[in-house]
This record gives structure tokens, C-alpha cells and sequence, in this order.
């Protein structure tokens, strides 16, 4: 069987830079279906950016990206619309649609991109809420919910479209420190219960540790070194991966 | 001169009769602004080049002529070319417009100053075009910009009164013909300002509720 399935992500020497600066420079990452990837490094080292450009929401200027052995690098707009049809993202600010109810939030690319009915899209709503915690949340909005439940509406939200890859950026970064653990928790979850890809950052190294697959450190646009979490925390063999790893240990 | 306040309650008949004019002038008109604006808007930020700068043109004019000029404009050298417009139609047209171009450029700023965030997560759910405008984008710049539309609603009401140029019983038109018929001008013209200024003030808090129940989240 190995060998038969195309990588879930595939990042050949992909370049990215806005204007001058130059965020990725030569970066090569593969996903296998099914695994759990944790990006770790220093604010600005293009994390976010490796995600987005996954997601289609940047262009590359280099290289190639592969999304389940498509290339989505030179596609038509139609093509890439299709492709991303197998991605979900979640963000750092939930981006929530704050002028829709929890249940419209959840209910609206149901109807348009999997065309479901109302009642039967509501249904599926309904499920996802119940799995994260929230289903007397239905009718709330947005900004009548804290932090951590409105992330947790997000990660509902990306997985009523039943996506193969999820992306997660930062997305306990914005919460209070009391609201982290409810949001792990689904992500947990998650990838625990299902054959899931998820390519993830965040700076909770405890939880990288115990959720991935494998931990890829960045610096400067690039791969640094890459490990399973406890090869990687516990003897890394760069010391910028050594140093990064002290300093976010001792905060 | 004093004030009479039977030859006042005379003319009160007359009078809220040109406020109910007013009412659906502004009504007709603002409705057509807020319209016009919005596929101003929209149209100017999907348009080409060449055409973004036919419709920004358009905005800038209409937002730079004298408003009397427009409407002398449609009123009189219009109907020289056969197209013959009531008065109603041509206040309606002329302010609906203008003020449609002043509304253009509250959606369009609203559009800009969307938070990213808003676009990714469409993006990311994979919204289609339409969906992405119709269901969040205009929706939020929509409440965003509540503040500012209403202000222009008030000030197309205020500027009804520019239509008694032309004719239309609004309630300007309405005092002054009271005024002209009785040679007595104080109370004609106090009890239009005053009535002005009484249905504008509930028209400015209403707004400034809107607001507020906009930023609270939700609706
Ligand atoms: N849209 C953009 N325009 C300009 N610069 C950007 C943009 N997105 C990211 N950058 C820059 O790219 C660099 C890397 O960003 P990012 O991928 O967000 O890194 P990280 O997530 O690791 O902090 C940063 O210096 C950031 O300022
Ligand atoms: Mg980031």
C-alpha cells in the first residue's frame, strides 16, 4: 500500500515574499494523509504564510504546492475552487461572520457549497455543535459567546464541510490562557477520531508534543529540522531549534 | 409684527400636508440613493480599469455640482430634448442620485476597511463569489456604514427643501405659498423650521440607536 496514496500536502522549494521582504525562501514540506504536523518557530519565520498558501489564499512565487497530488501551483480558478473543497482553515480571530446567528454561521457553506437543503444542513449544524460543546449556542451570536467558544463554533464550522486537510494558525494564540484547554480538547479529539490531515501551529508546546506526528521547526522561510515531538523537544540538533525551544519553554 | 396664532393654526393643514411630501420625497429618494450606491459601489470595485475611473468620474461629478444646478439642469434643459419629467420624478432623480453618489463612498470605504479576516474565512469555506457579496460582505459593510447612511438620509431630508425650485409641494413649498397668499411670512417660515427640526431630531436618534444595536453584534 505505501506509495499508493499521494501525499495529503506536498511544498517543493515553494519562494514566497511580499514586496521586499522575502517570508518563504526554498521551503519543502510533505504531509502524509492522515498525520498530525506541528509548524514551530519564531514569530515572523512565514508559518502563517506556509498555511494560507495551502489554503489558496496566497499565491506562490516559486516552486510547487500539492494538495492530495494536485498541483494547485498553476490552475484556473475553477480548478483551485475544487481543490480547496478538500481544505479547512482556522484562524487565529475565529473570523467568525459576526451579523449571523452560530447556526447561519455553521448553516451557510452548507447550503451554497454543499447545496444541502435548510433542514438537512441545520441537522448537520446541529451535530457539529453538539461536538463541540456548544449546541444551546445555536442561536447566539457571535459576540455574545467568549473566546474559546467562539473558536470552537470556527472548528465546527470548517468541519461541517468535511474537509481531508485541516489547517489550524495560532488558534489559541488570541485566548485567554483559562479558554486554551476547551479548544485543544476538540482538536484533540478531532484528529483523534478521524483520519484527519492537520497541519497546525501554535506555541502550546505541550500540546505539540502530544498531538503530532511530527514537529517541523522554521526559521527565516525555511525548514530547520524536522522530528517526531519527542525526538525534536527533548534533543534537537539545531541549536536555533535548541534556543527556540528554551525560550518558549521558559514562558 | 406679531405673531398670530390663529392665522398660524390656519395654514397648519396645508403645512403637514407638504411634511407628508416631504416624508415620501425623502423616502423615494433615499431609498434610490442607498440603491444606486451600493451598485456604484460594487460595480466600481469589479469594473475594469478603464471603467472604475468612468464610474469614479461619475461620483466625483455628481458629488461636485451644485445640487440647484442638477436640478435646473433636468428640470429645464432636459424637457428641450424631450425628456419631460414631473417635478416629483426629477426631485426624486436628482437627489436619489447625488446622494447615491455620496453613498457610493461609504459602502466603497466600508468594503476597504473589512477586516481580511472576513474575506479569508469566506475564502477558506469556500463561499462562492456571490454568496462571499450578498451574505457577509455587503451585509457587514451594510451595518458598518449605518452611521453614515442615516446621517445622509437626514441631510437628503433637509434637502427637499431645495426642491420648492421646481415645485414639488414639499413643506418649504408649501410655507412659502402660505406666505405669498397672505402676505404674512413669520409664521409660515417659523413653523417650517420648527417642524423640520422636530421630525429631523427622532430621525437622528433613531440612527444613533441603530448604531449602537449594530456594534453590540448580532441583527
Ligand atoms: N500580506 C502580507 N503583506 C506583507 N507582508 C506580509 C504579509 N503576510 C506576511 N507578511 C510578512 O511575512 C513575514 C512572515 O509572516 P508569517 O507567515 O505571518 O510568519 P509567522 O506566522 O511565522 O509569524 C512577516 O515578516 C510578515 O510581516
Ligand atoms: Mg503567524
Amino acid at each position: 500500500m505505501a506509495g499508493s496514496k499521494p501525499p495529503a500536502l506536498d511544498f517543493r522549494g515553494v519562494g514566497k515574499a511580499f514586496g521586499d521582504t522575502v517570508v518563504l525562501d526554498d521551503f519543502t514540506l510533505t504531509v502524509a494523509p492522515g498525520e498530525t504536523v506541528t509548524l514551530i518557530g519564531p514569530s515572523g519565520s512565514g508559518k502563517t504564510t506556509v498555511l494560507r498558501l495551502a489554503m489558496l489564499l496566497e499565491r506562490p512565487d516559486r516552486g510547487d504546492i500539492r494538495v492530495l497530488g494536485e498541483s494547485i501551483t498553476n490552475v484556473s480558478a475553477k480548478e483551485s475552487r475544487r481543490i480547496a473543497r478538500n481544505l479547512g482553515m482556522v484562524f487565529q480571530q475565529f473570523n467568525l461572520f459576526p451579523h449571523m446567528t452560530i447556526l447561519q454561521n455553521l448553516d451557510l457553506a452548507q447550503r451554497t457549497v454543499m447545496r444541502l437543503g435548510r433542514s438537512a444542513a441545520s441537522a448537520r449544524s446541529i451535530e457539529h455543535l453538539e461536538m463541540v460543546g456548544l449546541r444551546d449556542k445555536a442561536d447566539c451570536y457571535p459576540l455574545q459567546l467568549s473566546g474559546g467558544q467562539q473558536q470552537r463554533v470556527a472548528l465546527a464550522r470548517a468541519l461541517t464541510l468535511r474537509p481531508k486537510v485541516l489547517l489550524l494558525d495560532e488558534i489559541t494564540s488570541a485566548l485567554d490562557p483559562e479558554l486554551v484547554g476547551e479548544v485543544l480538547e476538540v482538536v484533540r479529539k478531532v484528529t483523534a477520531e478521524t483520519d484527519i490531515t492537520t497541519l497546525l501551529v501554535t506555541h502550546e508546546m505541550r500540546f505539540a508534543r502530544d498531538i503530532s506526528d511530527r514537529v517541523v521547526m522554521m526559521d527565516e522561510g525555511r525548514v530547520i529540522e524536522e522530528a517526531p515531538p519527542r525526538t525534536l523537544f527533548t534533543k534537537p540538533s539545531s541549536p536555533r531549534t535548541q534556543a527556540f525551544i528554551r525560550r518558549v519553554l521558559d514562558h | 409684527m406679531t405673531w398670530d396664532w390663529q392665522y398660524a393654526w390656519s395654514i397648519m393643514p396645508a403645512l403637514l400636508s407638504g411634511v407628508r411630501e416631504t416624508f415620501v420625497v425623502t423616502l423615494a429618494a433615499g431609498a434610490l440613493a442607498l440603491g444606486l450606491g451600493m451598485l456604484i459601489a460594487v460595480a466600481g470595485w469589479f469594473a475594469p480599469g478603464r471603467v472604475k475611473l468612468l464610474v469614479r468620474g461619475f461620483v466625483e461629478l455628481a458629488r461636485g455640482l451644485p445640487i440647484l444646478v442638477l436640478l435646473f439642469f433636468a428640470f429645464y434643459a432636459l424637457p428641450q430634448y424631450g425628456v419631460v419629467l414631473s417635478p416629483y420624478t426629477t426631485g426624486v432623480l436628482v437627489l436619489g442620485v447625488v446622494y447615491g453618489a455620496y453613498c457610493s463612498e461609504v459602502y466603497r470605504g466600508g468594503i476597504v476597511s473589512l477586516p481580511r479576516g472576513m474575506w479569508d474565512a469566506c475564502a477558506a469555506l469556500n463561499l462562492p463569489r456571490r454568496t462571499t457579496w450578498a451574505r457577509v460582505i455587503l451585509p457587514m459593510v451594510v451595518r458598518n456604514s449605518v452611521g453614515a447612511l442615516g446621517a445622509y438620509i437626514i441631510v437628503i431630508y433637509k434637502q427637499t427643501a431645495l426642491l420648492v425650485t421646481i415645485g414639488v409641494p414639499v413643506l418649504l413649498t408649501t410655507a412659502q405659498t402660505a406666505g405669498y397668499a397672505s402676505y404674512r411670512y413669520l409664521e409660515p417660515y417659523t413653523l417650517a423650521g420648527v417642524l423640520y427640526l422636530l421630525l429631523n431630531l427622532p430621525s437622528m436618534w433613531m440612527v444613533r440607536a441603530l448604531e449602537r444595536r449594530v456594534a453590540r453584534g448580532g441583527f
